[in-house]
């Protein structure tokens, strides 16, 4: 096994709080959560499980305590209700092409709010991030109160505003800068 | 490609700074030696960055050496040449991008308007030859993006579907760095595509009011839904964009992801300050400090 501490990179005299320190970082950085859609999650649970691992390890030698990570939530998930499950378990095993070529076969008097929901799922994968937030905003609008729909709209927004890369020309000002410019583009 | 791809230096370590400047310096002396003096014309930031990967995804061994500068004999510089073939290559895509880019320019423009590119292009096209030649894997990549680019443009699409010639194009540039190291492979091509898309959408944002101009095509244009207009009021101006942000926003964010999970020795950190910092710091020059169009002194402090 690698050195945990080479893991985490830290240095073997480190002290407990920097150990916790590099591992916060390091499970920011690999968090789960932003990678639900993206097809290097695999790398990214891989990544997240090495220094889980180094951690524990390090704790373990240290007899120190426990901290754990709760688990990753993916924005498409299996659904009862739904009328594209099939769709749904081509995009969830990522099967991106064939997810899509099923959605883009759907006549047009049958694509609901799900369907807009799915196709912006497939766009989001394959990186075409501005129809991607249109299809999202779209499914939102034909169904207002769906969770799951508003979640991956949210998402897409709050990666535009440039809090996870990019400029965010209303950082320095205070924080109701931001609101209108979101609203803009949400209408 | 744009020059946009550069490292924002106030938070480079000076150390970091210095070797920044070295392998720009060793890839412009490579060029010369590769394609000939003319052929320095050709080195962009861009390429540079390729270069600092290439290096650090293969771990290449590199020692530093103190010369005279190529262009300035009065000048010391120093270089990080490396025996591996990582500047090669970034010369070769250096030559066949600018090539690619002079084509482009004849294809676009009028008789007399193109005659600079045509000059130029008596001397790029043997050059290009040579490094068809010696990489015919980053000649078709490149040649495939330009025909994909113009197929999209002619038919008006969409903003993504205009972003996804250079973005294809940095995706397999990038994937083919990994080798034979599988594990790095999706991250690389992740981190690949977006960051030609940045590129790629970078240059339209920028290009916009000269597009609306000129008539020329721009696929925001049609997104913003200004088609017609020649000129834009500062309000439309500054919705235009801040919407041109947020798209680009949206693209870093998935670049910085795919930039986590990399592996990188060396020049990691450079790489690193680039991507996460040096990009932001583009789009707020041209997007919102309109460094373009400010002289030169005024942006002293910047």
């Amino acid at each position: 096994m690698t050195d945990p501490y080479k893991v985490l990179g830290v240095s073997r005299s480190a002290n407990d709080d920097e150990i916790k320190d590099a591992y916060r970082k390091l499970a920011k950085k690999y968090h789960p959560d932003q990678y639900a859609d993206s097809p290097l999650k695999e790398l990214a649970d891989e990544k997240m499980k090495e220094i889980n691992e180094a951690y524990d390890t390090i704790t373990a030698q240290r007899k120190g305590g426990q901290y754990g990570y709760n688990g990753a939530q993916n924005s498409v998930h299996y659904n009862n209700g739904s009328g594209f499950s099939d769709v749904r378990s081509l995009i969830m095993s990522g099967r991106i092409a064939d997810a899509e070529q099923i959605l883009n076969g759907v006549p047009g008097d049958r694509r609901n709010a799900e369907w807009y929901f799915l196709k912006g799922s497939v766009l989001y994968r394959r990186g075409w991030l501005e129809e991607a937030k249109d299809h999202f905003s779209t499914a939102c609008q034909m169904e207002p109160g769906n969770g799951e729909y508003s979640a991956a709209l949210n998402q897409a927004m709050s990666q535009r505003g440039g809090m996870y890369g990019g400029d965010n020309p209303n950082q320095s000002m205070n924080a109701g800068g931001a609101i209108p410019v979101i609203c803009v583009l949400v209408c | 490609m744009f020059g946009y791809v550069r490292p924002y230096t106030s938070e480079l370590l000076v150390r970091e700074y210095a070797q920044y400047k070295a392998v720009y310096c060793q890839l412009c002396r490579v060029l010369g030696q590769e394609y000939g003096p003319l052929a320095r014309f050709a080195l962009s930031y861009d390429c540079a960055f390729y270069a600092l990967l290439a290096l650090s995804v293969s771990s290449a061994q590199i020692e530093e050496q103190r010369r005279r500068c190529v262009c300035n004999p009065l000048k010391a510089c120093t270089y990080l040449p490396s025996p591996g073939e990582e500047y090669k290559k970034a010369a070769a895509l250096c030559v066949l991008l600018t090539y690619h880019k002079l084509r482009d320019d004849l294809d676009d423009s009028g008789f007399f308007r193109s005659l600079g590119s045509r000059l130029l292009l008596l001397n790029a096209s043997p050059k290009a030859k040579k490094a068809k030649a010696r990489y015919p894997f980053l000649a078709r990549q490149a040649e495939q993006a330009m025909l994909a680019q113009r197929q999209a443009e002619d038919s008006q699409a969409g903003v993504d579907q205009c972003a996804e010639p250079t973005a294809k194009l940095l995706e397999a540039v990038f994937s083919e760095l990994a080798g034979c190291d599988g594990r790095q492979r999706p991250a690389l091509e992740r981190f690949g595509y977006f960051l030609g898309r940045w590129i790629y959408l970078m240059d339209a944002a920028d290009d916009l009011q000269d597009d609306l101009r000129e008539g020329s095509f721009n696929p925001f244009i049609a997104r913003f839904g200004l088609t017609g207009k020649t000129s834009l009021t500062e309000e439309e101006r500054a919705q235009a964009e801040a919407a041109c942000n947020a798209s680009l926003n949206a693209t870093a964010s998935q670049l910085v992801l795919a930039l986590n999970l990399l592996d990188l020795d060396g020049f990691g950190p450079i790489v690193e300050n680039i991507a996460a910092k040096g990009l932001p710091q583009i789009q707020k020059e041209i997007l919102f400090l309109h460094v373009k169009e400010k002289p030169r002194r005024e942006l002293k402090g910047l």
